[in-house]
C-alpha cells in the first residue's frame, strides 16, 4: 500500500492523506490552547499552595517569590493551633453529610413524580418549580431568617440543611427529571404489570440507572454547601459552630497580640479544604458529564 | 393504558380509567410531597410574607407597624445608593454574563474531544471553582495587587501604568469579573456546555462531512445551532446568578472603594441584616425579583428567534 500511494497517489487515498494532516494540525492546535488556559486556571491554584508554605513577611515583599525559600510546612499546623479548624472542617462536613443524602432522596422523589406520574396540575407545580430558580435568593430569605429566628433555630444546622429534604432545590429536581425521562419508560411498563410498586419500580430499576445523575447532584450539593457562605454567615455567629468556608474569614483580621498578618495560614486553610473536593470531583468526574442531560429541554 | 388493554378480566371502561387516574394521583403527590411542604414553607409562605413585611416598618423586636407604599417610595425618591447600586449590578451583569457564557462555551469545545490527557485538563479548568470564595479573593487581591501584583508587575514592564485595580473605583468591577471568571468559567457551567455538546448526534456531524464541511463549518452550522438550547439555559442562569452577586463583592472589598462595587444585594443585605430595617429590605427584595422576572420571561419570550430545538 506504501508503495502504490508513493508510485502514483489514488485521488481516494490522497483525500485521506490530506484529511489526517488536517486532523493531526487541528489536533496541535487544540493542544495549544488547552495547555495555554491550562496554565491560565492552574497559575493561581499553584499560587495558593506556594503561598501556603512561605511565611507572611516573603508573602507581602515587593519582590514576589514564586517559590518559598524555605517551605514552612508547619503552617500546616499552625492553621490547626490558631483556630479550631479541626471543628470547622467537621461542621463542614456534618452539613454536607445531611444534605447530600437529603438531596438526593428527596429530590430523585421529586423528579420521579414529575418524569412518570400523570397527576393533577402536573404542569403547573412544574412550572412553579423552575420559576423557583428565577426568584433571587434574597427575596425569601428574609422571611425565612425571620421564620427561624423566632422559633429558636439561629445557631443550628437546620435552617442550613432542611432545604435538602425538603426537594433539594430545583435544578437538581429539573436534572434528575431531564435524566429519568431518558430511561426508557418500557422498563417500568413491564415492572408495573408484574405487579412491582412505584417505590419498587424507583429503587430497583430507575435509580440503578440514574447512578451518573445522582453522581453528579451528589457532587454539586457537596460543592454547593462546602463553600457556601452566605448561609452559614448569616445564621452561625458562634465561633465553634462555624464551617470552615466562613471560618477562613478570621485569617483575614490581624491579631491583636502579634500584629502580623495571617495570609499564609489563610492559604494553607484553604488548601486544606479544597483537597477533598478535588479528590471528590477527580473520582466521580467519569460520571459528572453524562449525568448532565438536558435533551428535550425546553424553556 | 398499555396494562389496561392486556388486563385479562373486563372491566367497565370507566372504572378502569379512574382506577388509573387515582393510582396517577396518589403516587404522583405522594412522592411530590417534600418537595411540595418545601415549596409552601420555605418559598412561597415566606415569600408571601415578604410581600406584607415591604408594606410594614419592621425592626424585629417590635411588631411589624403598617406604612403602605412608604418603603416603595422611599427607595425611588428618598435612597441615595438604590439606583447607583442597581446600575452597577446590571453593568456588573452585562459584562460578566457574556464573558462567562462564551468562556464557558470556548473551554467546553475545546475539551470535547477525544484526546490523550483530555481528563487532566478538564480536572484544572474545574478545579479553580472548587477553591474556597475567601482564598480567592486573597488570591487575586495578589496577583492584582497596585505595588507588588504579579500583573501590575508584568504590565509595568512593558511601559504601562497600571491601575491599582480592587482599589480603583473604575477597575474595581472589572477585578471581581476577572476573579468570578477565573473561578467559575471552567465550572459547572462548562459542564453543562459538554453535556450539551455530546448530546449532539454523531451522525450529524458526519453527514456534514459528507457533504464537505471542514472543521470550522461543522462547528458554525452544526454544533453551535444544536446549542443554542445549552447557551440559552446558560445565559439565563447566568444572568439571574450575576445579578445576585454578594459574596464576592462582600469579602473582596465591602461594597468599596467608595462604593464602587456596592451592589443591589449588598443594599438589601445591609438594610435587613445589619440595620435590621426588614420592612424596607423586604420592598428592596421584592422590587428586585420583580425586575428579574420580569427579565427572564423577556429572554424566554425572545429565545424562540434564535434558539434552535432539534427534532422539536
Amino acid at each position: 500500500m506504501a508503495t502504490s500511494s508513493m508510485q502514483q497517489p489514488l485521488p481516494l487515498q490522497a483525500e485521506l492523506v490530506r484529511r489526517a494532516r488536517q486532523r493531526r494540525f487541528w489536533h496541535v492546535v487544540r493542544y495549544l490552547f488547552l495547555v495555554g488556559s491550562g496554565l491560565m486556571f492552574a497559575f493561581p491554584l499553584f499560587w495558593t499552595v506556594s503561598s501556603s508554605l512561605q511565611t507572611w513577611q516573603e508573602l507581602r515583599s515587593f519582590e514576589p517569590h514564586l517559590l518559598p525559600s524555605v517551605p514552612q510546612w508547619t503552617n500546616y499546623s499552625d492553621v490547626f493551633a490558631a483556630v479550631p479548624y479541626a471543628r470547622w472542617l467537621g461542621n463542614s462536613f456534618l452539613i454536607v453529610a445531611i444534605t447530600i443524602p437529603g438531596t438526593i432522596l428527596t429530590a430523585t422523589f421529586t423528579a420521579y413524580a414529575f418524569a412518570r406520574f400523570d397527576f393533577y396540575g402536573r404542569d403547573l407545580w412544574f412550572i412553579l418549580m423552575l420559576s423557583t430558580m428565577m426568584i433571587p435568593r434574597v427575596v425569601t430569605f428574609i422571611p425565612q431568617y425571620l421564620l427561624f429566628f423566632k422559633i429558636g433555630l439561629i445557631n443550628t444546622y437546620i435552617p442550613l440543611t432542611i432545604g435538602a429534604w425538603l426537594g433539594g432545590g430545583a435544578f437538581m429536581i429539573f436534572l434528575l427529571r431531564q435524566f429519568i425521562m431518558s430511561i426508557p419508560r418500557d422498563l417500568d411498563e413491564a415492572a408495573h404489570m408484574d405487579g412491582a410498586s412505584p417505590f419498587r419500580i424507583l429503587f430497583s430499576i430507575i435509580t440503578p440507572l440514574m447512578k451518573p445523575a445522582l453522581t453528579t447532584v451528589a457532587i454539586l450539593t457537596f460543592l454547593g454547601d462546602w463553600n457556601d457562605f452566605f448561609g452559614p454567615f448569616i445564621y452561625l455567629n458562634k465561633p465553634v459552630l462555624f464551617t470552615a468556608a466562613v471560618g477562613l474569614r478570621t485569617f483575614q483580621y490581624i491579631p491583636l497580640e502579634t500584629t502580623d498578618p495571617r495570609d499564609h495560614l489563610l492559604m494553607a486553610a484553604a488548601a486544606i479544604m479544597t483537597i477533598p473536593m478535588i479528590v471528590l470531583f477527580i473520582g466521580a468526574q467519569r460520571y459528572f458529564i453524562s449525568g448532565v442531560v438536558l435533551t428535550g429541554l425546553k424553556i | 393504558m398499555a396494562t389496561a388493554t392486556q388486563s385479562p378480566a373486563p372491566v367497565p371502561a370507566r372504572q378502569r380509567m379512574s382506577r388509573r387516574v387515582l393510582h396517577q394521583n396518589l403516587y404522583g403527590y405522594l412522592f411530590l410531597a417534600p418537595w411540595l411542604l418545601g415549596f409552601f414553607g420555605l418559598f412561597l409562605g415566606p415569600g408571601l410574607w415578604s410581600l406584607f413585611l415591604s408594606l410594614t416598618e419592621y425592626d424585629v423586636l417590635s411588631p411589624p407597624k403598617f406604612t403602605g407604599l412608604d418603603n416603595y417610595i422611599r427607595m425611588f425618591t428618598d435612597d441615595d445608593l438604590f439606583w447607583p447600586s442597581l446600575g452597577r449590578t446590571f453593568y456588573y451583569a452585562l459584562l460578566s454574563v457574556p464573558t462567562g457564557v462564551l468562556g464557558s462555551l470556548l473551554l467546553a469545545v475545546l475539551l470535547n474531544a477525544a484526546l490523550r490527557g483530555i481528563a487532566v485538563f478538564r480536572t484544572l479548568f474545574f478545579v479553580p471553582s472548587l477553591v474556597p470564595l475567601i482564598a480567592s479573593v486573597i488570591l487575586w487581591k495578589w496577583l492584582l495587587n497596585g505595588d507588588f501584583g504579579i500583573v501590575n508587575q508584568g504590565l509595568r514592564a512593558l511601559g504601562l501604568d497600571p491601575p491599582i485595580w480592587f482599589g480603583d473605583r473604575r477597575w474595581a468591577i472589572p477585578s471581581l469579573i476577572s476573579m468570578n471568571l477565573w473561578q467559575s468559567m471552567g465550572g459547572v457551567r462548562m459542564i453543562i456546555f459538554l453535556a450539551g455538546l455530546q448530546g449532539i448526534p454523531d451522525s450529524l456531524y458526519e453527514a456534514a462531512s459528507i457533504d464537505g464541511a471542514n472543521s470550522w463549518q461543522r462547528l458554525r452550522n452544526v454544533t453551535l445551532p444544536l446549542l443554542t438550547p445549552t447557551i440559552f439555559f446558560n445565559t439565563v442562569l447566568g444572568v439571574i446568578g450575576a445579578l445576585q452577586i454578594f459574596d464576592a463583592a462582600f469579602v473582596a472589598t465591602e461594597g468599596g472603594p467608595g462604593f464602587a462595587t456596592w451592589f443591589y444585594g449588598l443594599h438589601i443585605w445591609k438594610h435587613a441584616f445589619d440595620y435590621w430595617n426588614m420592612g424596607y429590605g423586604a420592598s428592596l427584595a421584592w422590587f428586585f425579583a420583580v425586575i428579574i422576572v420580569v427579565l427572564t420571561i423577556l429572554q424566554i419570550r425572545t429565545s424562540d428567534r434564535w434558539v434552535f430545538y432539534y427534532g422539536a
